[in-house]
């Protein structure tokens, strides 16, 4: 019973802090491989079987997502850790009938061929991979400045559709108006009135999206090409409309 | 869809998507500055969710409960209540309970020999007919009952319709049942009539007259003379002293269908004029009052008029 409480204790805290959750999937590994062997039926390798992430993701989802009106948390994060399991293995399924339909047909060049292309350049790969790092590097510490992690952000992601292009029409006009962004790095604020203002996004919907704002807004700052890059599409959507 | 791998925890990793959202995704060994293209992506926080899902769970379970208890409640009126009783008497007696349906929800024996019938027999669920043959030949197992016995129903259903048609269906079925192995007087009464007042009621006369088609039905079919003996006769039957009848003498109680349907009927009309002289002899032998009473109510003029009408 009191370990039980310990380990409540310990969850609230994962809540809170991205250090502890990932301590306490360290600690309570073991704990998620038993239930990834029990549902395989077998041991599960670690860096083999995708079961063991998909578990391990369970486990984290548990730490999110656990209250104490839930009862025990240990089975609250095996029964969610069995669900996804099922879940993946399903989507797997089918995935895989798809593929062993199509490859040997030779059909769809195009999926094939963007993986190919891929793997051709595996020395062009790493260099890419190398900047992107430094970008993103780079990026979380500028974003430590504003006391904002990555972690937060996905938090604080916009889930909804509606949502997501409210923030990207906020960009928008941050984009457009320059000194809004040097406003942004000097004072270490986000100038939510006068986004509000101009862009005419609900000032509730910036509120409350306020770190995701200001990763976004980073972003177009300056220097973060890679990254503005993957994002390029969409941002010129929007700029089309 | 292509995702940048922004952040790796042990436990998921971070991406961001083309569109701009940052997403938790789980860890294939990944790298940051990776991008990967099919990444098993966190669920959404289940705590909003899952208040939406307990809100509209609560409301979907409790418009289901809603329809239940409707169709529950139509449910419970159909094949739960006790609808219509029947009190089959051969010398146990039996209580059967029917719902709407016509299907057996109670059993019960009123008096000794009927307990000692329904031990260890279970007729819940089953049809009344099916109910009634399987007492019958339980009966006849256990020797209460034997070839010129007799078997009676007294029927209290809430309505005249359903009593002729369970009075109807009880002796053509019951007939058909017992044709060919045993001569038995089966006996429809209206048990409404038998408890209340004990002239001749409208129920009574429906009893009646559906026996007088029943009785005309199985003479015509069976050849063999076997066959059931209308409602009146069962006092009669035994009733030694019914010279002009085409019924036996008391101790064979079997119908004789050598006599015509017009026979019938005359002797039907005869019968209701005669009626002194058959209270007298129903007194002569010994028969129960109440019987004879049964007799009268199921006669009647009008009744005899309509078999008249028939012929």
């Amino acid at each position: 019973m009191k370990d039980e409480h310990e380990i409540i204790g310990q969850v609230y805290a994962a809540k809170e802090d991205v250090q502890a959750a990932d301590d306490l999937i360290r600690v309570y590994m073991p704990f998620i491989k038993a239930e990834t062997a029990k549902f395989l039926k077998r041991l599960p390798i670690e860096g083999r079987d995708d079961e063991i992430s998909i578990a391990m993701i369970a486990f984290h989802e548990a730490i999110c997502g656990y209250s104490r009106s839930r009862g025990s948390f240990l089975k609250y994060a095996a029964m969610l850790i069995r669900s996804r399991l099922i879940d993946y293995v399903r989507k797997e399924q089918k995935h895989s009938r798809v593929i062993s339909l199509d490859a040997p047909s030779g059909e769809d060049e195009i999926s094939l061929g963007e993986t190919l292309a891929d793997k051709k350049d595996p020395n062009g790969e790493t260099e890419i991979r190398e900047a992107t790092r430094s970008e993103i590097q780079e990026l979380t510490r500028q974003m430590n400045a504003f006391g904002v992690s990555l972690s937060d952000v996905a938090e604080n992601s916009p889930r909804q559709q509606r949502t997501l292009e409210a923030c990207q029409k906020t960009l928008q006009y941050a984009k457009e108006h320059p000194e809004l962004l040097e406003e942004l790095l000097k004072t270490k604020k986000l100038p939510i009135a006068r986004l509000v203002s101009g862009s005419g996004v609900d000032r509730k919907t910036i509120e409350r999206h306020r770190k995701y704002l200001v990763a976004l807004l980073l972003i177009y700052t300056n220097g973060y090409e890679i990254i503005r890059g993957h994002l390029k599409q969409i941002m010129k959507g929007v700029a089309a409309q | 869809m292509k995702y940048m791998v922004m952040e790796c925890h042990p436990g998921y990793v971070i991406v961001l998507d083309e569109e701009g959202r940052f997403l938790k995704a789980a860890n294939f060994q990944y790298e940051v500055g990776e991008i990967i293209e099919n990444p098993v992506l966190m669920r959404k926080k289940p705590i909003e969710t899952r208040r939406f899902g307990n809100w509209v769970r609560a409301s979907v379970i409790a418009a289901a409960a809603c329809v239940l208890l409707f169709f529950g409640f139509g449910y419970y009126q159909t094949y739960m209540v006790t609808y219509s009783s029947v009190y089959l008497t051969i010398n146990p007696q039996v209580q059967m309970d029917l719902n709407r349906q016509g299907t057996v929800i109670r059993l019960i024996g009123t008096n000794e020999d009927g307990k000692t019938l329904l031990e260890g027999y279970d007729g819940k669920g089953k049809d009344k007919i099916t109910v009634a043959d399987e007492l019958i030949d339980r009966a006849i197992e256990m020797g209460f009952l034997s070839s010129g016995g007799r078997v009676s129903f007294s029927i209290d259903a809430p309505d005249e319709v359903v009593l002729t048609e369970y009075g109807v269906e009880f002796r053509t079925k019951i007939t058909e049942y017992l044709d060919e192995r045993m001569e038995v007087v089966i006996q429809i009464t209206d048990h409404k009539a038998e408890n209340g007042s004990e002239s001749s009621l409208s129920p009574s006369s429906s009893s009646s007259q559906s026996s007088g088609e029943t009785s005309q039905s199985s003479q015509g079919d069976s050849s063999s003379g076997v066959s059931s003996v209308a409602p009146p006769v069962s006092s009669a039957a035994s009733s030694g002293g019914y010279g002009d009848t085409d019924y036996l003498p008391s101790g064979s109680t079997d119908y004789v269908s050598s006599s015509g349907d017009t026979d019938y009927s005359s002797n039907y009309t005869d019968y209701s004029s005669n009626h002194t002289d058959y209270a007298s002899s129903a007194n002569s032998s010994s028969q129960k009052a109440s019987d004879y009473d049964d007799g009268e109510t199921d006669y009647d003029p009008e009744h005899s008029n309509e078999t008249d009408d028939e012929d």
